[in-house]
């Protein structure tokens, strides 16, 4: 199993997490300066992101710098600082399909050079094989000297043309990367074979919920009706398309039932035409995109969590509904089975058939009463999975990578070569000659020494917090917090 | 904070006396306007004082005593001044002292509550330039607007100088006697009965065009067509604005008033100019002897282009029976023009001839009667152009309407959205057929879009660039951009500071100057309104109209620009 | 001449002057070096060697003499609109703040904020398409919207100092602005 069983101390809410950071600051081993690198970041609301977020955080808490380095969204250019005096980079990059910025491989290396030299920093972890910018950020962190760290968050096929590129360009990417997190041992698994990694590389490290986001609610009144609730991006990877067979199944075996479904998608047509051809519109509700802070209310009003992805890593959803003391109803794919126990989840084929005889239990299971409360269920479920816990052994992975050599130039285009086939390896062994060939020309052209070392904002000791006599600082400081560049 | 005093530089040779100005409170600032000298009587010159104050509608006060001493200090007359300060009481009490041989004064202010040792900083003014100059960033809260207003509001404290026989005797910029231009004088009383005469005329011509018979609607829609009306419309308009009797109340309108008659004057100036040139030479008759071969070569050139359309245009196969019923349709137009234009062939010396008279209203007007010419000429490229966008379009909506069909969805009117449906058997063969043959036939329907289009486009780029000329002409701020040209303290964006030599123990000496504003903003702030004939439509909503076959109407008159 | 040295962004070395006229009243200097001898001499070369080898290949003098008012025109341009002499801040306690920028020919552009609309002084780290580097800037307020800055105006844009020249500027800046509320 991947949660943690053991009962940890539980991290409390951001409220008053400079108090958090105060007590658990404990320095073990070296400082590292880490950057987080990824296309998906706030203001956009997802895994990804608040993966990002809530590891830099606690990373903070823990002692070490981090900073994040992201594209811009709209209007949010420039440097923002977060809680903490997190720092988060928007740089101008031009987005090109669903939130991935445009890549030719060259030209980000000046900024990315310029923000590594600045900051002094000595890890790249970059987050999410979708990301563009993540893979361009750790090829020059390689041309560049540093270590280098990916995470993946998402399952991928093998079959179909897609899929064999892709895989093509995650090996290139990941032949000589230092050390890769993956969030469950199912992703492992496909991520070690699709990138012909080492295994002894590759460690898991699952999400984690913050689980007094996600508490069940005490006034719940209990009647006859029984509510499913989805919650999910309406897209083909996610069933929609088994939901739109399910719904009218399971509301004519029981008139009682109801549906709750949140997210928005390109497949919400398909659940609107199945609401309107069975006349369902009073026990479907559709909600629309939901924000992150209104997922919690919506999970509340539920008794049952269906999900019906045709694909998954780790599923945090599922966490979530059983953080609110939900039943949950879920696909056996991917890394699902992985994440809670039995008596919590009820696993079915990914066909209508074993979803709605997986519902029909869960059903049976609610009327009889054999289910545990829901307060019962959260205090088993907060523990398994800690924020804490998963900055404790990325911090480990890190201590591990900065003892580790990075590869020299002439061994990583043998690598390259060796690894990842004759034509696609000698043509990133081109890319990577001409990238060090313009890293020389940058280094040239704009020696180390001319580029301004950056103030460091992070953490309790952070230049932010440091007291200064007079409010004219205070000032000051609420004035560079929100100070935002220009270009 | 230190105390703030704008002296005006003309007052520097002044001989001893009281200052006469204006203390702000909220900034801490005093504005010197003028130095009062002796002999005077207290009773004659408050009395003066709150005079100025109800013209002017701002406070003005003796706000403190002006002492130049020649050779030695003169004990006596410090003396004297400093009693002064308990006639007058105004808080706080500057003092203000100079000798001849240094540059560098004395000033202290005197409050009642002690704080005596407050700092001081000197401003030097010219006080004519601030008087005369507008400044564009001005906002309620700010210091510079405050001097700025005090001393352009005080404007009749500057009729009174020292040559003045009465009760008080002032020095300030205009010391040397009131100045004044004699032509301007006389320009102003001439120009009354001058406005009389424009007003009444303006407003006869207004009354004809308002007339029943005249603005009924099929004459109406002409006129709306025609960019030549909509010119003159607006020459008329800017003539009610300039021969208007009333004075122009604020800087605003006064400037709009002058640019309109500037560009007004230049206009007919050129348009003058033209008719001269093309009556000289008989360059009218040339005109119309070229003007109708051109409009029958443009016909024979689109009568060659159909036949080449119709046979295997660029190596495209064409559909022969659809090709030959457009070609033909589009031909019989053509031949149609030619007759009519061989028809008007014979009169249209004489019409250009009264045609170019026109021009001595304005080159604004030459130009667009010019665009309306070329309109009429290329009528049938429009008609051709409508046909075509007409027929693609019609296409275009049944090729979606029957691929949603093929696929199994339909439009769902009342959701706004596509919905999936059942058809039956026939529906779908009858549905599939249809799809087929209109495809089949798009090739030939599109190509004859595409050509009528880009000529269409052609027609409209030529008319758009003499309408962006018209726009220039008529919307160009002359009388601003020369005023920035001649005399740009008159618009200024705002200060700027230059220190002088300081001594250490004397206040701070500054000289302010008057910035003037960037020719940018000068032409964006007084730009004159002009109705903007420029497509409404963005670059990628056009380029998808063009596609879809949506007939484009890129002159839709906008409204007219609010200043 | 005084003042100290630093240098750029772009490697090069720049002066900084400051003048104290009184406690409230500061000016900052920041001269940039001249042009050079030898990119002058040497565009200049490059120009006309061009334009001669044109001139071999088409036997056309208007080449040559071309080419010779571009390069007047163009330095002349060049002097009057792009090479920057000087860079200063003058502080007036009492009134405002007052950036200027002169140019090779002389040429003077001068903006003055007055003291109501600035809210404060600020190092501020900018982006660009190539590089991160620290700019001072002037957040300046809506005298009648309390909310916060509505505006940011960037100084010495033309002379990009490094961080310890702009930590200097901007230690003066705050003591003379600390002042002006009291």
């Amino acid at each position: 199993m991947v949660y943690d069983q053991k009962v940890g101390c539980t991290r409390r809410s951001h409220n008053d997490s400079s108090k958090t950071t105060e007590a658990t600051y404990c320095p073990v081993g070296q400082a590292h300066v880490i950057c987080m690198v990824s296309d998906f970041f706030y203001p956009n609301m997802g895994g990804v992101e608040s993966h990002i977020y809530q590891l830099s955080q606690c990373l903070i808490g823990r002692g070490h710098k981090v900073i994040i380095v992201t594209h811009a969204y709209e209007d949010r250019k420039g440097i923002r600082y977060l809680t903490n005096g997190l720092k988060v980079y928007y740089l101008p990059l031009t987005v090109m399909y669903n939130q991935s910025t445009a890549t030719t491989l060259l030209h980000s290396l000046p900024l990315l050079r310029n923000i590594f030299v600045r900051e002094r920093v000595n890890i790249v972890h970059s987050h999410s094989s979708f990301s563009a910018m993540a893979h361009d950020a750790l090829f020059h962190a390689k041309t560049m000297g540093l270590h280098t760290v990916f995470t993946d968050h998402s399952l991928f096929g093998f079959a179909d043309v897609s899929s064999v590129l892709t895989n093509k360009l995650l090996t290139v990417s990941l032949c000589d990367t230092n050390h890769i997190i993956c969030v469950s041992y199912t992703s492992k698994e496909n991520t070690v074979l699709r990138a012909a990694l080492n295994p002894e590389i590759v460690s898991v490290i699952p999400n984690a919920v913050d689980p007094t986001d996600f508490t069940p609610d005490p006034q719940k009144i209990r009647t006859n009706k029984i509510t499913v609730v989805v919650v999910s991006r309406l897209v083909y990877r996610k069933g929609i398309d088994l939901l739109g067979g399910i719904i009218p199944e399971m509301c004519h075996r029981y008139p009682d039932l109801h549906f709750l479904v949140g997210g928005e998608g390109p497949k919400r047509i398909i659940l609107e035409e199945v609401r309107e051809r069975y006349q369902l519109h009073d026990r479907v509700r559709l909600l629309g995109a939901l924000e992150h802070r209104q997922v919690r209310n919506v999970l509340v009003e539920g008794d049952i969590f269906l999900n019906t992805s045709l694909t998954e890593a780790f599923c945090m959803a599922i966490v979530e509904a059983a953080s609110c003391g939900l039943q949950v109803v879920s696909t056996r794919v991917g890394g699902i089975p992985e994440v809670l126990p039995e008596d919590f989840i009820i696993l079915c084929e990914p066909s209508v058939k074993s979803l709605c005889d997986g519902l029909e239990k869960a059903i049976d299971q609610l009327k009889s009463g054999n289910l545990p409360s829901p307060e019962a269920i959260h205090n088993t479920v907060q523990s398994f999975y800690t924020w804490k816990n998963v900055a404790e052994r990325t911090e480990k992975v890190y201590d591990r990578v900065s003892n580790e050599t990075v590869l020299p130039m002439n061994e990583r285009l043998e690598r390259l070569i060796s690894h990842c086939g004759v034509v696609t390896g000698s043509i990133f062994a081109l890319f990577v000659v001409a990238t060090f060939l313009f890293l020389m020309f940058l280094r040239w052209n704009t020696p180390d020494s001319l580029i301004d070392i950056a103030v460091d904002a992070t953490g309790p000791k952070g230049a932010w917090s440091h007291k200064y006599s007079c409010k004219k600082s205070r000032k000051t400081m609420a004035n560079a917090k929100s100070g935002s560049s220009l270009k | 904070m230190a105390i703030k005093i704008f002296f005006p530089s003309a007052c520097s040779a002044a001989e001893n006396g009281l200052l006469i100005g204006r203390w702000m409170a909220q900034h801490k600032s005093a504005v010197v306007l003028a130095t009062l000298h002796f002999p005077f009587i207290p009773g004659n010159v408050r009395s003066y004082l709150s005079q100025m104050e109800r013209k002017t509608g701002l406070s003005l006060s003796v706000i403190g005593t002006w002492s130049h001493s020649k050779k030695d200090k003169d004990e006596k007359m410090d003396n004297f001044l400093g009693e002064l300060g308990s006639i007058f009481s105004h808080q706080p009490w500057l003092r203000m002292a100079r000798e001849s041989s240094s540059k560098f004064w004395d000033c202290k202010v005197e409050r009642m509550e002690g704080e005596e040792s407050e700092d001081v900083v000197l401003v030097y003014y010219d006080q004519r330039k601030l008087m005369l100059s507008e400044l564009h960033s001005a906002s309620e809260y700010s210091e510079i607007a405050a001097v700025f207003d005090t001393v352009a509001k005080h404007q009749p404290l500057f009729a009174k100088d020292k040559y003045d026989e009465g009760p008080v005797n002032l020095t300030h910029w205009q010391s040397d006697g009131v100045e004044a231009s004699i032509i301007v004088e006389l320009c102003k009383q001439a120009s009354v009965p001058l406005c009389a005469v424009i007003s009444f005329f303006v407003s006869l011509i207004t009354s004809i065009c308002n007339l029943r018979v005249l603005s009924g609607k099929p004459l109406s829609f002409l006129w709306s067509k025609m960019s030549t009306c909509e010119q003159l419309g607006r020459r008329l308009e800017n003539l009610r604005l300039i021969s208007s009797s009333e004075k122009a109340q604020d800087h605003t309108t006064f400037m709009r008033k002058a640019n309109t008659f500037l560009s007004l004057f230049l206009d007919v100036t050129l348009g003058i100019l033209l008719m001269s040139w093309l009556y000289q030479g008989n360059h009218i008759g040339q005109l119309a002897d070229a003007l109708i071969p051109v409009a029958d070569r443009i016909a024979l050139e689109l009568q060659e282009l159909l036949q080449w359309l119709m046979g295997a245009p660029a190596g495209l196969k064409m559909n022969r029976a659809l090709d030959e019923v457009l070609g033909r349709f589009f031909m019989y137009h053509i031949h149609l023009w030619i007759s009519y234009i061989r028809l008007m062939s014979p009169f249209i010396e004489v019409i250009l001839w009264y045609i170019g008279l026109s021009a001595c209203l304005g080159l604004t007007v030459a130009l667009s009667i010019l665009s309306d010419i070329i309109a009429l000429l290329t009528f049938h490229i429009y008609c051709f152009y409508v046909y075509g966008a007409r027929l693609y379009c019609f296409k275009m909506h049944g090729l979606s309407s029957l691929w949603r069909l093929f696929r199994g969805k339909k439009w769902n009117v009342l959701r706004q959205r596509v919905d999936s449906c059942s058809y039956d058997l026939d529906q779908l063969f009858l549905g599939t057929l249809l799809f087929t043959i209109l495809l089949f036939l798009l090739p030939t329907t599109a190509l004859y879009y595409l050509v009528f289009t880009l000529l269409r486009l052609l027609v409209i780029m030529v008319q758009g660039v003499i309408q962006m000329t018209i726009n220039l002409l008529s919307s160009l701020p002359f009388f601003a951009l020369l005023q920035r040209l001649c005399r740009s303290y008159r618009l200024a964006a705002g200060v700027k500071f230059r220190m002088l030599e300081q001594q250490q123990g004397k206040p701070l000496r500054l000289l302010m100057q008057i910035n003037p504003l960037p020719y940018g903003q000068v032409l964006d702030t007084y730009r004159l309104p002009s109705s903007r004939c420029y497509p409404k439509d963005s670059w990628g909503s056009l380029c998808k109209k063009l596609f879809i076959g949506e007939v484009i109407y890129p002159w839709k008159q906008k409204e007219e620009k609010q200043d | 001449m005084e003042g100290k040295v630093y240098s750029d962004i772009h490697g090069e070395e720049i002066r900084l002057q400051q003048h104290s006229y009184s406690d409230t009243c500061q000016e900052f200097t920041v001269i940039r070096p001249k042009i050079s001898f030898r990119s002058l001499t040497g565009c200049t070369c490059a120009v006309w060697l061009a334009a001669y080898g044109v001139f071999y290949y088409t036997q056309h003098s208007a080449v040559l003499s071309a080419a010779i008012l571009c390069t007047i025109l163009g330095l002349l341009l060049y002097l009057h609109l792009v090479k920057i002499d000087q860079e200063s801040l003058l502080l007036l306690g009492s009134l405002g703040l007052q950036k200027s920028l002169t140019f090779a020919s002389g040429r003077e552009s001068t903006v003055f904020l007055e003291m109501c609309r600035v809210q404060d002084v600020i190092i501020n780290e900018a982006i660009s398409m190539s590089r991160v580097h620290y700019n001072l800037c002037i957040l300046l307020r809506d005298p009648a919207d309390p909310q916060g800055p509505s505006q940011v105006i960037p100084v010495f844009q033309g002379s990009q100092p490094r961080l310890e020249c702009l930590v200097e500027i901007y230690r003066s800046c705050q003591e003379i602005l600390s002042k002006r509320s009291q």
